[in-house]
């Protein structure tokens, strides 16, 4: 189950801390603030987003996840009504299960991809709990597809490493598909079928439930709230306690 | 280059005011820290320490590499802090700001220096085979006291973590897993904590654990580490003002008694961690350590 | 009293629930948060509870964090950076591009008698323009009147950080009734104060003593932290007098 904690810093303009499956992400935000000529843009703000690792320094996996997330909040964040000013994350890794087990090596990911889901939800409920104009919410997840096509929707770690192909895919709150990361093999009927699980659990959409039943039952039933329901019940009880004040006047 | 926003004129001159009634400004006497509170998480070795606003969440691993040709019975202890945008806009990523080189000296001598960890304990096969540690330092929040704050929280993640354990037969090293064996503790020789004072006043007044303001506002800083037997590891001043000697003297004893302080913080937390972990009442028994 | 719901960015809100103009030649109002997409919906930008005000034929959402944005006619509380030759170059928050004040924009300043400002100094300021592609500029005076109505430079006192809503209660015409505030009223009673509130989320508070200056901040602090009712309030007040 995701756990959600908004506003969790001080200092940041906005921040948030993610918890799910494993993984969990703080992510701060500061904006809109002076930005360095350099990166400056006349029409729009910058959006400056960094990852860091909960142990080591950032490396080629961090830039690769940077650059999905940045392309994909540009398009979430009304980058026009703050022109000239930056938008800066920083999204830092608390815990990844992957941290859990010392082989040898500095706990390194095969994969970039297990961790995005949880970078992503930090970013909007950051940016949520920092004010700025959005245009939509997002809600992102991971499957797993293993040898024999069955869908997993958040992994394991040991489930990963036996997956056959882990996908990543984000909806907005429109329903629209905002990002697609896939790696491994499978077929175009494996992805019809990812697309509309992950579809389910970010939006639940409740045409295809009634479809799902005959095919897998037991996966749906214990994530009856999808994602965005998640998403809003959070805000709901920070908009509740900043109003709380509002109860004694009647 | 951003930096942290100075305070106003104002704001200035009344925390000097108020100081020389011995007031602060949240209330604190000139002596007492903020609220400490240090928590863990699931994985050993990661302790999550906040002292008043500040926070600091320290995680510690470990990998095998090979040592140092001229020191081939060590292991390696790098501590690394990076202080990213998380914790105040001033701070820019990717960036070794003046602080941040201050921050990772004064923690080289008071943890490393002062061999805190027994090295040598790291070593698995003499010049081929160590672990390396690492201590992460993730500044979340800035509101002054960050030295003491990552002291704290490295020295508490180092106590709380567990290494995996190891043989070797023969030259040949096995690393066990959590579930073969239970990870050990890592070998500390000694629990150093730093405190900082700041000094107002050219010298005449000082306190401790000062907020960012009361930083900003100060005429200079002294920083003491000492473990709580009462050896003193590391002893710094910086910011320029003058400070009689007596009055520095005075600065390492009260300083002693906060290490004790924070010491027992240190040693409560961990206790109450290790209660929460041990469910049945087992891990005595079951502790690898109890077979040698 | 405006009816209130949640709402999410991205969410368009539904025709139905738009306030009724009593004149059908009335605009519709749209307060910050949301956003006119042509040719007819209305959709919100910001997550807060959604606020109509019928006989204003007004609509906006309401929320209460992150960072202040100048808008025009919010007094705001600054601190002078940097002058040069005829501004004053003030943080209205820290890391944002400095405001522009200039430096005959005080009562009676001429090129003679302007104040002189250090870098440091506090000001009481309105914001006179504010846009998203030029920096904001402040005035310490009313430009119609010249008059500096309580604004200018303040000296001594303190200032005390505050949420942006608690900003936006402290500065409404009637604070019990709309704001549900009593806090300053109750310490009042008992201990004179001044207070000057930005609407950049910052209070500035003088008294008789660093004492008492202290203790209208934290009051405020506590109740605007906690979300505090009015009769906590009271209690608050009451307890913290008795402090000194």
């Amino acid at each position: 189950m995701a756990n959600i904690t908004l506003s969790p810093l001080y200092r940041a303009d906005g921040s948030a801390k993610y918890s799910k499956a494993g993984y969990s992400v703080i992510a701060a935000v500061s904006g809109p603030i002076e930005v360095q000529r350099r990166d400056e843009l006349p029409e729009e703000a910058a959006v400056d987003i960094a990852v860091r690792p909960a142990a080591g320094v950032g490396g080629l996996r961090e830039r690769h996840l940077e650059s999905i997330i940045q392309n994909t909040l540009r398009r979430v964040i009304l980058v026009s009504a703050h022109p000239r000013s930056l938008i800066q994350f920083t999204l830092q890794i608390v815990t990844s299960p992957e941290d859990g087990t010392v082989t040898g090596n500095l706990p390194q990911a095969a994969s970039n991809l297990p961790v995005l889901p949880a970078l992503l939800q930090a970013s909007i409920l950051a940016l949520i709990s920092t004010s700025i104009p959005l245009s939509m919410t997002l809600t992102a997840t991971l499957v797993a597809v293993n040898s024999n096509d069955t869908l997993i929707p958040d992994p394991s770690v040991q489930q990963i490493k036996l997956a056959s192909s882990i996908h990543v895919l984000a909806f907005s709150s429109h329903g629209e598909l905002l990002v697609v990361e896939s790696e491994g093999d499978f077929t175009m009927d494996t992805w019809e079928e990812v697309y509309q699980k992950a579809k389910l659990i970010c939006h639940g959409e409740e045409e295809y439930k009634g479809e799902s039943e005959s095919e897998d039952m037991s996966m749906n039933s214990e994530d009856v709230s999808n994602l965005e329901n998640v998403l809003k019940d959070a805000v709901e009880r920070k908009i509740a306690k900043s109003q709380r004040w509002k109860e004694s006047m009647g | 280059m951003p930096r942290e926003a100075e305070p106003s004129i104002n704001d200035r001159a009344f925390l000097l005011q108020a100081l020389q009634e011995n007031i602060r400004l949240d209330g604190r006497a000139l002596d007492a820290y903020r609220h400490l509170d240090i928590s863990f998480g699931d994985d050993y070795g990661v302790a999550d320490v906040r002292l008043g606003k500040t926070r600091v969440l320290t995680r510690i691993s470990a990998s095998i590499t090979a040592p140092r040709p001229d020191r081939k019975f060590d292991g390696i202890f790098t501590i690394t802090t990076e202080l990213s945008p998380l914790a105040s806009p001033a701070f820019e990523s990717g960036r070794q700001s003046d602080l941040e080189t201050h921050l990772s000296r004064i923690l080289e001598t008071s943890l490393r220096r002062s061999q805190a960890l027994s090295t040598e304990s790291l070593c698995l096969v003499a010049g081929q085979k160590v672990w390396a540690l690492r201590a992460d330092i993730h500044v979340l929040d800035y509101d002054g006291g960050l030295i003491d704050a990552c002291c704290l929280s490295t020295l508490t993640a180092l106590r709380h973590y567990r290494i995996p354990d190891a043989s070797v037969k023969g030259g040949d090293l096995t690393v066990y897993t959590p579930v073969e064996r239970d990870p050990v503790p890592l070998a500390l020789l000694h629990h150093p904590v730093c405190v900082t004072l700041n000094f107002f006043e050219s010298g005449e007044k000082w306190l401790v654990d000062a907020t960012l303001m009361e930083q900003q506002c100060s005429e200079g800083e002294i920083v003491v580490a000492a473990n709580p037997q009462g050896e003193v590891c590391l002893v710094q001043k910086g910011g320029g003002g003058e400070v009689d000697a007596l009055v520095l003297l005075r600065c390492v004893e009260v300083a002693m008694g906060k290490v004790r302080e924070l010491g027992k913080a240190m040693d409560g937390a961990l206790a109450k961690d290790a209660k929460r972990r041990d469910k049945g009442g087992m891990s005595r028994e079951l502790r690898a350590e109890n077979e040698r | 009293m405006a009816a209130q719901t949640l709402v999410l960015p991205g969410e368009a809100i539904p025709s139905d629930i738009l306030p009724i103009p009593s004149n059908p030649s009335l605009a519709l109002k749209l307060g910050p948060g949301l956003r006119h997409v042509p040719p007819s919906t209305i959709t919100s930008v910001l997550a807060g509870s959604l606020c109509i005000d019928q006989k204003k034929n007004s609509i906006w959402v309401e929320n209460n964090s992150g960072r202040y944005i100048p808008q025009p006619n919010d007094l705001v509380l600054a601190i002078v950076h940097h002058s040069s030759t005829d501004w004053y170059h003030c943080a209205i928050t820290p890391h944002t591009t400095l405001a522009q004040l200039p430096q005959l924009a005080f009562e009676g300043a001429t090129k003679k008698t302007r104040p002189q400002l250090n870098s440091g100094s506090l000001i009481y300021a309105r914001v006179l323009s504010a846009s998203k592609h030029t920096d904001p500029e402040l005035a310490c005076c009313n430009p119609s009147t010249g008059k500096s109505e309580g604004m200018g430079e303040l000296k001594g006192g303190m200032v005390f950080d505050v949420s942006l809503g608690m900003a936006r209660r402290l500065l409404l015409a009637r604070q019990r009734e709309e704001g549900g505030l009593v806090v300053l009223e109750e310490i009042a009673e008992k201990v004179a104060f001044e207070v000057a509130v930005g609407r950049n989320g910052k209070v500035w508070v003088k008294s008789g003593g660093v004492k008492e200056t202290l203790l209208v901040g934290r009051a405020l602090q506590e109740t605007d932290r906690e979300g505090l009712g009015v009769e906590e309030q009271g209690r608050l007040v009451k307890k913290l007098l008795r402090g000194i």
